[in-house]
């Protein structure tokens, strides 16, 4: 190892020696210490000469005596990271540091810290403006570094690149370029090779890297970089099979932190030349910090409010007029049945979400990426939610009644239409499915702190949701005097009831809009095919099967039933709709947008633009206002158009998985979700979930002159 | 039913603060010792109880030091809160022969130099304090309360630099988490990355 570092050393200094004698226009520094030079400092270039307009990388070189050492970004328990300001002409631009892999150095008393012994070199990206004066060009840059050994000892240097300017320029100290770019850590990996999942116990974050190819490195260790306001313990590596899971405890109180920016360094052993590292998470886009809770009650709250609004959801609206419908039909009876009957579809709600809690936390503790509103994602799901509503529809019309208890259990069909409590309770399971893809404002929130929690907060979570949405059908179950402010029964109730039917269907429309989106025309026709088979299975159940038939007529007719409903399934949907092809995001017209890919929202942070991302989905009816109100109105795409903002939307509706990791980094469940980056590498603003034209106008007057100009 | 899963949850949440590793939790029982200072008197954070103690990891050769001491920051911290009855003990984990070891003259001789204002400067040759507390740093800072508890643990302040003129603009963690124990307020932050130079320890 001591051979090692001093051969190392020996080439570096070999290097430093050849660049002296080689490039004249750069000049060093050295820290001098009791009469020995600690560190030299240097700058140099990739590039013999400086081309206006286009890119190069200059670098820090900073050499060490041996056993001495500077830091890394993050430097871990003590020392502080190098730092270089640039002291820039008129139009230069400089990129962020790019850090090769440091060592993990461990001192007495538990003390771990990142950083680089001998030499090492910290690359940035220059851009020079597109015209240039003057034969040559003077970069100056104020380098400041804490070296250690036993001691510490800050060092600082004012430095000098000087390059000529030339129309075309050829590669310079290509060897020192070229090790330290091999040892820059390298974006993340394709999923199929390497999949990082990040889930938050108590004050442990953990890390899960599942990757065949890291399996093959005896040594794996993650090097976390904690935003300033985090403190971390040191990460521990535990190894089964392909699978690494990294354990890091967090200090500081923040209980909504769900994951750290940081790199996964691998290699044949600790320290060796051959590490390779993968960095997690872009930088760009996890600058963001997640919304931060004040206090649990307060979500709770939120919870409850945001709950009760799911009521006033245009998807759930139809139902729940047939709940208070029921409620109207009682208001002359029993005060004890019309109790038992809210309380039933009150159970019926809290049913739903306790299931939905449990299925959140078995998934996420079985590592999937779970949002709000995912189930509709699906479309199987989307088609039986379609069928039951069509159901439901074509018995508020009066095609079929359901009235025989014993038949009442055999199905979905039977379970909500029935009349009593078993009805009720399924009502309000059915109400509650409705309303999930409508993330109500303050829903957002508040899930989006549970989804960072344990398993029991999310729990409580979704009691709290249930709650908020149960309460005006508790309160009006318990107080049926507060029903006699609701009209008298009468025949209206026929005329209302069918006109429910109608809102069911247009229900209905927006669901196979949301299975066109995902699957494609032919899979609307497919499921429309199915719909028609059950419509007629519906019919005969109201006309043939009937006390006033005959035994025989009412056995043909429920085998018919059967063969329409189960053949038609297996028929339409097994077959048919299952074969229809997922529509592939390129198909679908966006007019000005750009379709998001991960790429592009870094390439364009990267360039500078301000971007405005949409994060939509096909299901997601608060998405299709905003869009329609808002984000496509004159005003807003004249302001977006005048900005010069790029705009890009990310359809969420197949649950694309790299859209998914972004939402989850704004700390929100689901769409809608729309942010604006400013430009010029500020901070991204969170939009709320409901827009108005105004408050969008108002957000991208924070979007600078400057890069509007651009 | 709702206030009992509450319950379960705020204990789960409490519950939290005994998995944290290295440095003892905030809101955790201080660890004790029993050490000499440099003038031969016996401390310990025990003795102190019913009063605020301030904990300081110190090394004199660090230039993180340096910047609050040769700044006359730290001194003037000391007079304040010590003049309001808070206990200030200095510790100097340094094993022998390292930077910033100091025996019993030297470290009189440093006080009077530095014109330093603490209660005792502790000697801790061995690093058992200093491993006890996870002090990882110089200067690494704990505030105890009264009954004993870690009410804050981190850097003295926020600009983690060695420059002495990042003084003026840096906001002073420890005098803000006194200010507001003092007042009878909770400390708002109450854990940050402490800076400096780690402790030198055998």
């Amino acid at each position: 190892m001591v051979s090692n570092a001093m051969r190392r050393q020996q080439r570096a200094a070999l290097a430093i020696g050849a660049l002296l004698l080689a490039a004249p226009f750069w000049s060093a520094s050295g820290q001098t210490y009791q009469g020995r030079e600690l560190v030299q400092a240097t700058l140099v270039a990739d590039v013999s000469a400086v081309v206006p307009g286009k890119k190069f990388t200059a670098g820090l070189l900073l050499h060490m005596v041996p056993n001495w050492h500077t830091y890394w970004k993050f430097p871990g328990d003590a020392g502080i990271p190098t730092e270089l300001n640039w002291k820039l002409p008129e139009g230069w631009k400089v990129a962020e540091i790019q850090w090769p892999i440091p060592l993990k150095l461990n001192e007495p008393g538990d003390i771990q810290i990142y950083g680089y012994h001998d030499e090492v070199l910290l690359l940035q990206e220059m851009t020079p403006p597109a015209s240039l004066s003057g034969s040559t060009v003077q970069l100056v840059a104020e380098a400041s570094w804490l070296v250690c050994e036993k001691i510490c000892i800050p060092g600082s240097a004012n430095l000098k690149l000087e390059l000529p300017v030339a129309a075309q320029n050829s590669g310079a100290n290509d060897e020192i370029f070229s090790r330290y770019r091999r040892r820059l850590p390298q974006s993340w990996p394709e999923t199929n090779v390497a999949r990082a999942n990040w889930q938050r116990n108590a004050s442990e974050l953990q890390l899960t890297v599942e990757s065949a190819a890291l399996a093959n490195y005896p040594a794996a260790d993650f090097f976390p970089v904690p935003e300033p306001s985090v403190v971390v313990g040191h990460p521990k590596a535990e190894r089964t099979g392909a699978k690494i899971t990294f354990r890091i405890p967090i200090e500081t109180a923040d209980k909504n932190l769900s994951a750290l920016n940081g790199i996964v360094v691998f290699g044949s052993d600790e320290g060796g030349a051959d590490r390779n590292a993968w960095s997690l998470n872009a930088p760009t886009i996890s600058a963001v910090a997640p919304v931060m809770p004040e206090a649990f009650w307060k979500y709770l709250l939120f919870g409850f409010i945001g709950g009760f609004i799911l009521n006033l959801m245009p998807c759930v609206l139809p139902v729940i007029s047939l709940k208070i419908f029921g409620f109207i039909q009682h208001a002359g009876q029993d005060r004890r049945r019309i109790l038992r009957s809210g309380l039933a579809f009150v159970a019926g709600i809290f049913a739903w979400f306790i299931g939905l809690a449990l299925l959140l936390i078995g998934l996420k503790s079985a590592g999937r990426e779970i949002t709000w509103a995912f189930q509709f994602t699906n479309p199987y799901f989307v088609v039986a939610m379609s069928a039951v509503v069509l159901v439901f529809a074509l018995n508020l019309f009066g095609v079929f009644e359901i009235s025989l208890p014993q038949f009442a259990n055999r199905g979905l069909l039977g379970w909500t239409a029935k009349e009593g409590d078993a009805g009720s309770f399924f009502q309000g399971v059915f109400a509650t499915v409705l309303a999930t893809p409508c993330t109500a404002p303050f829903l957002g929130t508040a899930l989006g702190f549970a989804f960072t929690q344990s398993g029991w907060t999310i729990l409580l979570m979704f009691l709290a949701i249930a709650a908020g949405m149960a309460f005006p059908y508790f309160l009006l179950s318990a107080q049926p005097a507060w029903l006699r402010l609701l009209p008298k029964p009468g025949p209206w109730m026929v005329r209302v009831k069918q006109l429910m039917g109608f809102l069911l269907l247009a229900t209905l429309l927006f669901l196979l809009a949301v299975i066109g989106a995902e699957r494609g025309v032919e899979a609307i026709i497919w499921s429309s095919c199915f719909f028609l088979a059950l419509s007629l299975a519906c019919w005969m159940k109201g006309a043939f099967v009937v006390p006033t038939a005959s035994v025989t007529a009412r056995l043909v007719s429920v085998m018919l039933i059967l063969v329409l409903v189960l053949g038609g399934g297996w028929y339409f949907i097994g077959q048919k709709f299952a074969a229809a092809k997922t529509v592939s995001a390129e198909t679908a017209a966006h007019g000005d947008w750009q379709l998001f890919t991960p790429q592009l929202l870094e390439s364009e942070l990267k360039e500078g633009h301000a971007i405005f991302v949409d994060f939509t989905a096909a299901w997601c009816l608060t998405c299709k206002f905003n869009e329609a109100n808002v984000l496509e109105a004159t005003a807003v795409r004249d302001a977006f158009q005048r900005r010069g903002v790029t705009k890009i939307k990310a359809d969420w509706t197949n649950a694309d998985p790299a859209i998914t990791k972004i939402l989850k980094q704004f700390g929100r469940p689901g769409v809608p979700m729309y942010v604006l980056y400013p430009g010029n590498h500020a901070e991204p603003i969170l939009f709320p979930e409901v827009l108005t034209q105004s408050y969008v106008l108002e957000k991208l007057e924070t979007v600078s002159a400057q890069v509007a100009a651009q | 039913m709702k206030t009992k899963l509450l319950t379960a949850f705020l204990t789960l949440a409490a519950s939290t603060a005994l998995f944290a590793a290295d440095s003892p939790a905030v809101g955790s029982n201080a660890p004790d010792f029993s050490l000499t200072d440099s003038k031969g008197n016996t401390q310990s954070v025990s003795q102190y109880k019913g009063k605020y103690v301030v904990l300081e990891w110190f090394n004199p050769g660090c230039p993180f030091v340096q910047k609050h001491y040769g700044s006359g920051n730290m001194q003037k911290l000391q007079q304040e809160f010590t003049g309001k009855g808070v206990v200030w003990l200095t510790i100097d984990s340094s094993a022998p022969g390292l930077e910033g070891y100091l025996t019993a003259e030297q470290a009189n001789a440093k006080m009077a130099e530095w014109k330093t204002r603490q209660t005792a400067l502790v000697l801790d040759p061995d690093g058992k304090a200093g491993r006890s507390y996870g002090a990882k740093n110089t200067p690494h800072m704990f505030v105890i309360n009264p009954e004993g508890k870690i009410v804050y643990e981190g850097a003295i302040d926020s600009k983690a630099t060695p420059n002495p003129s990042d003084i003026a603009n840096s906001t002073n963690y420890v005098k803000v988490a006194l200010d507001e124990s003092l007042s009878g307020k909770t400390v708002t932050n109450a854990n940050t990355k402490p800076y400096g130079c780690s402790v030198k320890y055998k």
